[in-house]
């Protein structure tokens, strides 16, 4: 069997702001996948971003893209790679035209022709200025953009937030019809859950600046489930297990980390599946 | 880099439609001039100083019609190069975090800031130039050589200011861009006051003081040293615009986004 290659990897990474820490964040991006990046607001998601990008610099640890490690000489990386970020980050008096003149005097395989049809598949006019853009609009144009140099890699962060569900679903097909060449690999930052169990191979969840879950998007769903029962039965269950329960006086519903067990220790309970925004939910609500 | 120096420009796109402006309201400033001082109203003013019992001298006359078509002159040059709006639309669109994720290191991301100015500064230079060469050809104001030192020490000065700016931004970041025009101002006012501080505290004790033995040449000094040592700024220029730069580079790599 072929050894997996990691496009990303972090190892121990820490970045103090005082008031928020990034601890020891490690985790891999293996090439070929869709990698979701979950976590709510502040959970260290766009602070992790900026650091695989060395758009910040990081206080400890390691990062490498493509193997080799980030650094202030490994520019020539980002050849490679695709960035959206949450806000457009253009100059709002800036047309497609303009983006065009200036990628292609940046980028070694910038292609005109394929920019040009993502703008037209986008319904994107390239003579007007992206200030006039809806939110939608802006984050087609980054990624037309990000998507016009034959990146293998593709950043995003938070590409789908404030978007209405059509649009939404679009972009997801466009990172579809992007993942299909087997080399090229997305990491996904989001924290609609619903978008990445749609097209995510691999999740990551960083809660409060620690990495709290990674692997295998299928695995994770498939190991967690959600156990439903009386309130007195909740004592019942072994400790090992949860991971986060919810009591009321109608009954208990508890997050456990191995359905199968579970389902053999508890013959009588009801364990349903656990979407990724329960899970994510209940990892949060245990940490608090 | 060049991406990026493209992206300046674009930028700077309002500035440069009204440099357009700027060239043909300059070129009818400086016609204007030359037939006034010949036969208008300029001529009148020169006779009369020379007249009046106030100890100017033909010389002073001179040099005072000189600083005139001088400071129209320069005007070019100062409308091109004001990077603080590169910086103002950077901030605001927060294009530092796009410009950090391009395969284009900090060094050269810096770097094209600064060749912009220099292009910039170029494009107006020329403009000076070929009006010097107009005027010293038709006119006996000034001769090309002491047009070009001017031109070569105004754009020096200028670019030292840049330097400062470029500097400044960087330290203190997207926002306070108008403390960083300060602080330029500052520190080249500061600067010379202490290189020339004999200079200065003659000139000021003689402005100040009754005027007693005070030769009005000390004024027009400055004047014949920016005609005859454009070259000592430009000196001084490239000097400042090499430490601003490698100061500005590592200020950015330690605080990262700000340019």
């Amino acid at each position: 069997m072929d050894e997996v290659k990691n496009v990303i990897e972090l190892k121990n990474v820490t970045k103090d702001y005082g008031d928020f820490k990034l601890d020891n964040v490690s985790f891999a991006v293996p090439e070929g996948t869709v990698c979701g990046f979950i976590g709510q607001n502040g959970a260290g998601k766009t602070t992790t971003i900026n650091l695989i990008l060395d758009v910040i610099k990081r206080d400890s640890g390691e990062i490498t893209l493509f193997g080799q490690p980030v650094g202030k000489e490994t520019a020539y990386l980002r050849e490679d790679v695709g960035v959206v970020f949450d806000e457009m980050g253009f100059h709002e008096f800036m047309t497609g035209r303009d983006i065009n003149i200036m990628m292609k005097n940046i980028y070694k395989n910038w292609d005109e022709d394929a920019f040009f049809d993502y703008l037209k598949k986008f319904s994107l006019p390239s003579k007007k200025k992206c200030g006039a853009f809806s939110r939608g609009m802006r984050m087609k144009l980054q990624i037309a953009a990000a998507l016009s140099h034959h990146a293998k890699l593709l950043v995003m962060d938070e590409p789908t937030s404030g978007l209405d569900p059509i649009v939404r679903n679009e972009m997801i097909n466009i990172f579809r019809e992007f993942v299909v060449e087997e080399d090229h690999t997305i990491l996904l930052s989001s924290h609609i859950t619903s978008d990445l169990e749609k097209i995510a191979d691999e999740v990551v969840f960083i809660n409060a600046g620690k990495i709290v879950l990674a692997g295998n998007k299928d695995e994770i769903l498939e190991k967690h489930g959600i156990l439903k029962c009386r309130k007195d039965d909740a004592s019942r269950v072994s400790d090992s297990l949860i991971v986060h329960s919810e009591v009321s006086d109608y009954g208990a519903e508890i997050l456990v980390n191995d359905r199968h067990t579970a389902e053999k220790l508890y013959p009588g309970m009801v364990i349903e599946n656990a979407p990724l925004e329960d899970i994510m939910i209940h990892y949060v609500n245990a940490k608090r | 880099m060049k991406g990026l120096i493209i992206k300046d420009i674009m930028c700077l796109k309002k500035q440069l439609t009204t440099f357009v402006y700027v060239i043909s309201g300059v070129v009818v400033i400086s016609i204007l001039y030359v037939l006034s001082s010949r036969f208008g109203n300029l001529a009148e003013v020169g006779k009369v100083l020379l007249d009046e019992n106030n100890n100017m001298t033909q010389v002073d006359v001179k040099n005072l019609g000189s600083m005139v078509l001088i400071m129209s002159m320069l005007i070019p040059i100062v409308s091109v190069g004001d990077m603080v709006n590169v910086f103002i639309a950077d901030g605001k669109a927060g294009f530092f975090k796009v410009s950090a994720s391009l395969p284009v290191s900090m060094k050269k991301r810096m770097l094209s800031r600064f060749l912009t100015i220099y292009a910039l500064f170029a494009i107006g230079a020329t403009v000076d130039i070929v009006l010097a060469m107009v005027l010293s050809s038709l006119t006996d104001i000034m001769g090309f050589g002491s047009f070009l030192g001017i031109i070569v020490s105004s754009a020096s000065l200028l670019s030292i200011y840049s330097a400062f700016l470029i500097l400044y931004c960087v330290i203190l970041g997207y926002g306070k861009e108008q403390y960083a025009q300060y602080f330029s101002l500052l520190t080249i006012a500061l600067s010379f006051v202490i290189i020339k501080f004999k200079s200065v505290k003659f000139v000021i004790i003689h402005v100040l003081g009754d005027g007693v033995g005070f030769d009005s040449s000390v004024f027009w000094k400055p004047l014949d040293y920016f005609r005859q040592k454009g070259y000592v700024f430009l000196l001084i220029a490239l000097f400042v615009s090499v430490f601003s730069y490698c100061l500005s580079l590592y200020f950015a790599e330690r605080k990262r986004g700000v340019i």
